[in-house]
């Protein structure tokens, strides 16, 4: 009996307590998204994308069959064996490549392909004088867009037009008392290897020291594109930390800040501010000969930043996300416009090697008052999540739990201001939230950080990339309705390893019987589905305990 | 033999009476449709054998040799000699493979009784010829064109003495002794290569574009030197005005002697393309079968409680279709083919109610019972014999309309035989071979050539005649319902492979072990070619005992018994190769459960309900959902029921997130009761209640206490309230809002309605253009009947309206003349609708079975099938 069943609808199903369950992973890992990780069994999935991910990385067809075949447990339907070999035919019969007399030029193996191709309407516009039968001048500005075009054609082109190098800017990896993480410098040599693409890597797994690592690769300017202010102070504060670079070379471009330098940290908030029409901004992208551009969180990459990256095509790109999980599904974008994936690695086994701290997953499911459940009942549709997320009840379970990690580094985090500045008066503990300046943020979080505080109450805006490494428990009272990617975003703040080794504690309150359970399964999904297999508890179990 | 030394037949019916028993049973197993009703004697027979209708259906059973061979006959003289025939099919090359495979196809033209008379009297039948010979209106499928005889016929003298002269032979003092001159001149090798040596220079070009026909080439009326060089010698001869024709003796000598340009003497070789291992090909194949038998059940399951409904014209409505093929998770062809598969199976069908739905037929229900490899024996038996295609969903008939899965109009006489003839060539393979499926096709279109031009030859330059009629020349199925360019066999090739590998008799793409039993025994030898067989020697006019052309038995169905063993040979071989059913799941705590091979059937259903299928496939993935728990708890189960059985058959401890999902449904489950009540009873007073409750009378109320001051009724508001009332209550209606309502007379009115419109006396006044064409087709009817004509030599005189009536012969025989006298004659028609009607016709061609008219009656030209011509009489000359 082997560990691998290959279901009809292209998913995978990996049994993962099986003996060869390791070494099936590795084959099938190049070409199947892991798409549900819990305990017993993983669901792997074959889209086209992934298909096309693995040709980019060098697999062919035959070797995708061959993994199937030998680790299936069942015959693998021979249809589904066949659509393998066609989708993956698709990928490279088109080829972008620099042409030393014609510059960029789309050539093509199969000539039905490009006539095909070139009869599309949208194809049309962005190419040139057809210079043979199987090779079509690409105006060079539009090799971003050609790319997306062909991908949705279902043609996706190997981009083999190489890169610029861009302003040499020597960079090198401060590794003093510290080394890049295995797993880390496997991914980015596959970056390196692949040219431009993308890194998956859980939260708190160090994505960071990813994109250090690339600069040190590049040596070459960089400009690197985060989602807020308090992540661009971070990476400058994480790259001083652990490069060559000083705080001099490092600029900010953001709402406050216009430093460009040779590394330059700029918000994708100020990117896409628009006056009148047009993207005052983008310059930047052209303000300096960059040799790399890093995306942090390309999940959050917002519509504009692409339609942006499709004209950087001859620079290198690298993102870096926790998750490929887009809530708009614009998956095949990232994928032709910053690249394929280059690395993955789940999140349950970067746990198992230690780089992140296990985590204990509750939710807390409290009962609405009588008198709550007749508002709830009787509210207008857009206002019943509020009511049912910010219950009184909550208020009591937060306490309680507050009390039984006393002590402890807690994080509170919702969504609803008015709760949030209840909850720090009855916690007495500081509330960040929207309108609390910068610096006042960064001088709680160092409190935080020093210990001075233990509980801090903190609305969305701490959603992304802040660092409070000593955080152990995190209480989540209310969300973004159901973002599944802000539930793995939270967990991440817990997930960092812990000087002492404490076991992490993710407490998300939720009212049973209501929108909130619904939006908090959904929430779930995604981290149940990575092996984070949530307990529930009732309040009253909880309330009971803490008196 | 005793025949051996007998004088050799005269005829068709001669050479049957001289066949022996076996001989003649091999013409009639071949030829079916002889046989019915069984003729009374061999002339019978013979004639039968050479009308049109069964000559058409036994060419289109030759294989492409035979046919060649047949065609070859059509263009040689008549009679022809083993020579000639050699000559044409193997050309002046002698090529060896034809000339070895060719007395075999001429036994088998004989067996088929197309071809009789001894070797040096070889005649096609003649039917057989007028269908196969060239004619300007059929080109023939050698491209040759009309002998210098044929197409000289009607020339002055003149000009035939002046090609004779031209050509350089000595004139002669007649036409007949000319044209048989020039022909032998162009018949004779050395001779004709020397005249043509001196043809001047693009003269031979001329001829080489027309040499492998079509035969026919435009010119100008002034033709240019080398054209002119060649009209001179009749190498080239007019037929029409602008039109000129390649003799059919100029073509074969260009040809050297070829009737074809390329002969096939031998069936293209079916090849493994690639070659799996026999366990992977089993495997596969097994899989697949498995997944034939989960899907067949889940299309029933899913239409359990009441299928969707049959449309008024019969069949599937697309919408259904579509939905269909969403459930099973296919694509829409492939969801007729299941569809059909379980119809054909006898596994689903039209309830028949009044509205009419599909459902499960109790044959269903035993299907379940029986083991696995046993009920897909029941499938691929029904898939092999029926006639029924899916593969034409979807398409549309004839008449444009479209055909739906289950519909009318899908069955295809030709599907089983070619189901199995595919079959069995792939069960010729060695095994685990993969045929290429362009070979396979290649293979079939040898074995029933499509008859008409070859594909090399573009269509003729007259185009393709009128189609009298409604149905095609050779009322062929090749073209019903086919819209692609391929033929239909052709398609129900491709399609037969596709299903194949659905349902897993192949697997990968070649034939299973089981694939291969269900074939029964004598396939695999009937699919080697019989080229072990020894061609039969000297091909004399009777037939040995042993018959090599009996088309392949393998496509002829095996009989019921037969298969039955066959079937169940397949389903002993397959049954130890399908995964054995699980009695666990594997339990996650993200609420899915994953049944990691196919689950024992109770452990299945129970599942099925308490939890939704996400994935299926060799393992099924469950998930459980609010919504999947309370349709467990709304079936009957308890939660502890519940806990019970995941606890039972889970693998792994129960995920405390699904027993919290289950907890948390049953708590709130039946927390509110609905039911259904027609009145009810509402009293402030809960004592008046309780005497209602308590008295007698009350009980054909059938009253319900709900709550103190309330009691629900079946009865409806009415008998309450009169019953109530005789139990000497005053009770009150009360209307939905509550209040009391008053009752009151009040006039009974209908919905809107519109006023009558006036009728009026008769029929409108037509208009002037009806009226002209009335009138027209009056006085035509009128010539029609009373035209005088001349009594017909032994008829009662006809009364007026009476149709003329005659026989079949004399029909044609009057006919035949009146084409060549331009005479009109009138005749008695019964039209596609049985009416009958009278009509004056100037014949203008005789052919075929139909004649193409000058209709006088309806002033155009049509064209009439002799048989539905009652009779004919001459019209009086006046």
């Amino acid at each position: 009996m082997s560990c691998l069943i290959v279901q009809s609808d292209k998913t995978l199903l990996l049994e993962v307590d099986h003996e060869q369950a390791d070494a099936c992973r590795r084959a099938i890992a190049p070409f199947a998204e892991l798409e549900r990780a819990p305990e017993h069994i993983h669901t792997y999935r074959l889209t086209p994308l992934g298909l096309w991910n693995a040709r980019a990385a060098g697999h062919d067809a035959e070797q995708v069959v061959d993994a199937l075949v030998q680790y299936s447990r069942y015959p693998v339907p021979h249809a589904l064996l066949v659509d393998i070999a066609e989708t993956m035919d698709r990928y490279g019969r088109l080829t972008l490549s620099k042409d030393p007399a014609h510059g960029l030029v789309l050539t093509t193996t199969d000539r039905p392909v490009l006539e095909e191709i070139l009869r599309s309407k949208r194809v049309a516009p962005l190419v040139g004088a057809r210079i043979d039968p199987d090779t079509v001048v690409v105006h060079p500005s539009e090799r971003g867009q050609i790319k997306q075009t062909l991908l949705k054609l279902g043609w996706p082109a190997e981009d083999l037009a190489g890169y610029v190098d861009g302003e040499a800017h020597a960079i090198e990896l401060d590794e003093d008392g510290w080394a890049l993480r295995p797993y880390q410098k496997q991914a980015v040599e596959n970056f390196w290897h692949g040219g431009s693409g993308v890194v998956v890597l859980p939260c708190g797994a160090g994505k960071t020291l990813v994109g250090a690592g690339a600069m040190a690769q590049a040596k070459s300017t960089t400009l690197i594109l985060v989602t807020n202010t308090v992540s661009a102070r971070q990476w400058k504060h994480e790259l001083v930390k652990r490069t060559s670079l000083t705080e001099e070379e490092i600029g900010e471009y953001s709402g406050t800040r216009k430093e460009i330098r040779p590394v330059t940290i700029a918000t994708y908030q100020v990117l896409t501010t628009r006056r009148k029409g047009v993207y005052p901004h983008l310059e930047l992208f052209d303000s300096r000969d960059w040799g790399l551009i890093l995306y942090d969180e390309v999940h959050l990459l917002p519509a504009p930043v692409f339609k942006f990256t499709a004209d950087l095509q001859a620079r290198r790109r690298l993102g870096l996300t926790a998750t490929l999980v887009r809530e708009d599904g614009r998956e095949s974008d990232v994928f032709s416009l910053i690249g394929p994936k280059r690395f993955d690695a789940p999140w349950k086994e970067i746990e198992a090697q230690g780089y992140i701290a296990p985590a204990d997953c509750v939710e807390v499911r409290v009962n609405l008052t009588d008198s709550e459940r007749l508002a709830y009942a009787t509210a207008e549709a857009e206002e019943k999540y509020r009511f049912c997320a910010t219950t009184a009840t909550k208020r009591k379970v937060t306490e309680a739990i507050v009390r039984r990690f006393a002590g402890q580094q807690i994080l509170v985090i919702g969504q609803y201001i008015d709760q949030l500045d209840e909850l720090g008066e009855h916690l007495n503990a500081p509330v960040i939230k929207g309108e609390t300046s910068n610096a006042q943020r960064e001088k709680l979080f160092d409190a935080f950080r020093e210990g001075e505080i233990s509980v801090l109450v903190v609305s969305k805006v701490a959603n992304f990339s802040i660092d409070l490494p000593e955080a152990t428990v995190a209480i989540q009272v209310s969300g973004t309705f159901g973002s599944r990617q802000e539930e793995a975003q939270r967990l991440g703040r817990v997930l960092r390893p812990k000087a002492d080794g404490h076991q992490a504690h993710f407490y998300s309150v939720v009212a049973r019987d209501t929108l909130d359970q619904d939006f908090a399964a959904h929430r779930q999904r995604f981290l149940a589905e990575q092996g984070y297999a949530y307990r529930i508890m009732d309040a009253d179990e909880l309330l009971t305990e803490g008196a | 033999m005793s025949t051996a030394d007998q004088q050799a037949p005269r005829s068709l019916a001669e050479a049957l009476r001289a066949r022996d028993d076996a001989s003649l049973a091999a013409l009639l197993r071949a030829r079916p449709d002889l046989i019915t009703p069984v003729p009374t004697d061999l002339t019978q027979l013979a004639t039968r054998a050479g009308t049109r209708a069964s000559v058409v259906r036994a060419l289109e059973r030759l294989d492409a040799f035979a046919l060649q061979t047949a065609e070859a006959l059509a263009v040689a003289g008549d009679p022809a000699t083993w020579d000639e025939l050699l000559a044409l099919m193997a050309g002046d090359a002698r090529d060896p493979a034809v000339a070895s495979a060719l007395p075999g196809a001429l036994t088998a033209l004989r067996e088929q009784a197309l071809v009789w008379g001894a070797d040096d009297r070889l005649r096609l039948v003649r039917t057989a010829r007028e269908l196969l010979a060239p004619s300007p209106q059929h080109p023939s499928p050698t491209g040759l064109g009309p002998s210098v005889r044929e197409a000289t016929a009607g020339m002055s003298p003149g000009r035939i003495q002046e090609f004779v002269a031209n050509a350089g032979l000595p004139s002669t003092h007649d036409s007949v002794s000319a044209v048989s001159a020039l022909s032998s001149l162009f018949s004779r090798r050395r001779k004709m290569a020397a005249l043509l040596a001196q043809a001047p220079a693009g003269s031979l070009d001329v001829l080489e574009r027309l040499v492998w026909g079509p035969p026919y080439g435009q010119v100008t009326a002034e033709p240019a030197a080398h054209l002119r060089w060649l009209l001179d010698r009749g190498l080239l001869l007019p037929t029409a005005p602008g039109t000129v024709v390649l003799p059919r003796e100029v073509a074969l000598h260009l040809r050297a002697g070829r009737a074809h340009r390329w002969p096939e003497p031998t069936p293209p070789a079916v090849q493994p393309l690639v070659t799996h291992r026999p366990q992977v090909v089993d495997a596969t194949a097994a899989g697949q079968a498995y997944t034939a038998l989960t899907t067949v059940e889940e299309l029933l399951k899913e239409w359990d409680e009441g299928g969707p409904a049959v449309l008024r014209a019969g069949g599937l409505s697309l919408r259904d279709l579509k939905r269909t093929a969403v459930a099973l998770d296919v694509s829409e062809p492939v969801a007729a083919f299941w569809v059909e598969l379980a119809y054909a199976a006898g596994l689903l069908a039209s309830d028949g109610e009044a509205d009419e739905r599909y459902a499960a037929t109790p044959e269903y229900d035993d299907w379940l019972e029986r083991p696995p490899a046993e009920r897909w024996g029941q499938l691929a038996e029904a898939w092999l014999a029926a006639t029924r295609t899916p593969g034409v969903v979807g398409g549309r008939d004839l008449k444009e309309r479209a055909l739906s899965a289950l519909g009318p109009g899908l069955d295809r006489s030709a599907a089983p035989e070619v189901r199995r003839r595919v079959l069995t060539l792939l069960a010729g393979l060695p095994e685990g071979a993969v045929p290429d499926a362009e070979a396979v096709l290649a293979r079939l279109r040898w074995e029933h050539p499509l008859r008409g031009p070859q594909p090399q030859g573009a269509a003729g330059p007259q185009g393709s005649p009128p189609a009298p009629g409604a149905h095609g020349p050779y009322g062929s199925h090749g073209s019903h319902g086919s819209r692609g360019d391929e033929d239909l066999r052709s398609r129900l090739a491709r399609w037969t492979l596709t299903e194949a590998e659905l349902l897993g008799v192949t697997g990968r793409g070649a034939l299973s072990a089981h694939g291969r039993a269900l074939l029964g025994a004598g396939a695999a030898a009937a699919a080697r070619p019989a080229a072990g067989d020894p061609a039969p020697a000297g091909p004399g006019d009777r037939l040995p005992a042993h018959h090599r052309f009996v088309a392949p038995a393998a496509t002829a169905p095996l009989a019921a018994p037969e298969q039955a063993v066959a079937t169940a040979a397949a389903a002993r071989l397959l049954a130890p190769l399908l995964p054995e059913p699980l009695d666990h799941v594997l339990l996650q705590a993200d609420l899915t459960a994953v049944a990691p091979g196919p689950l024992r059937r109770p452990l299945a259903d129970v599942l099925s309900v308490l939890a939704d299928v996400e994935s299926k496939g060799g393992a099924t993935v469950y998930r459980f959902t609010p919504g999947s728990v309370r349709r467990a708890l709304d079936a009957g189960r308890s939660a502890s029921d519940l806990h019970a059985f995941l606890a039972e058959h889970s693998r792994t401890p129960v995920p405390q997130p699904l027993a919290y999902l289950i907890d948390d449904v049953a708590r709130r489950h039946g927390h509110l009761r609905v039911g259904a009540a027609s009145a009810y009873v509402r009293c402030d007073d809960e004592s008046v209640l309780n005497e209602i409750l308590a008295d007698k009378r009350a009980g054909a109320l059938r009253l319900r206490r709900l709550a103190p001051t309330v009691l629900a009724a079946q009865a409806d508001p009415a008998t309450l309230l009169d019953g109530l009332r005789a139990m000497g209550f005053a009770p009150a209606a009360e209307s939905a809002e509550g209040d009391v309502l008053i009752t009151r007379a009040h006039a009974h009115r209908t919905p809107p309605r519109t006023a009558p419109e006036p009728v009026p006396d008769g029929p409108p006044v037509p208009d002037g253009t009806l009226l002209t064409a009335a009138i027209r087709a009056i006085r035509a009817g009128d010539l029609a009947a009373t035209a005088p004509r001349k009594p017909a030599e032994d008829a009662a005189p006809l009364g007026p309206g009476q149709l003329p009536r005659t026989s079949s012969a004399e029909t044609l025989a009057t006919m035949q003349a009146a084409v060549l006298t331009g005479e009109a004659l009138w005749i008695g028609y019964v039209n596609a609708e049985g009416a009958a009607s009278q009509r004056v016709i100037a014949p203008v061609r005789v052919e075929g079975g139909f004649v193409t008219a000058y209709d006088h009656t309806a002033d155009e030209v049509r064209t009439y099938p002799l048989h539905r011509i009652t009779g004919v009489a001459e019209l009086a000359d006046d």
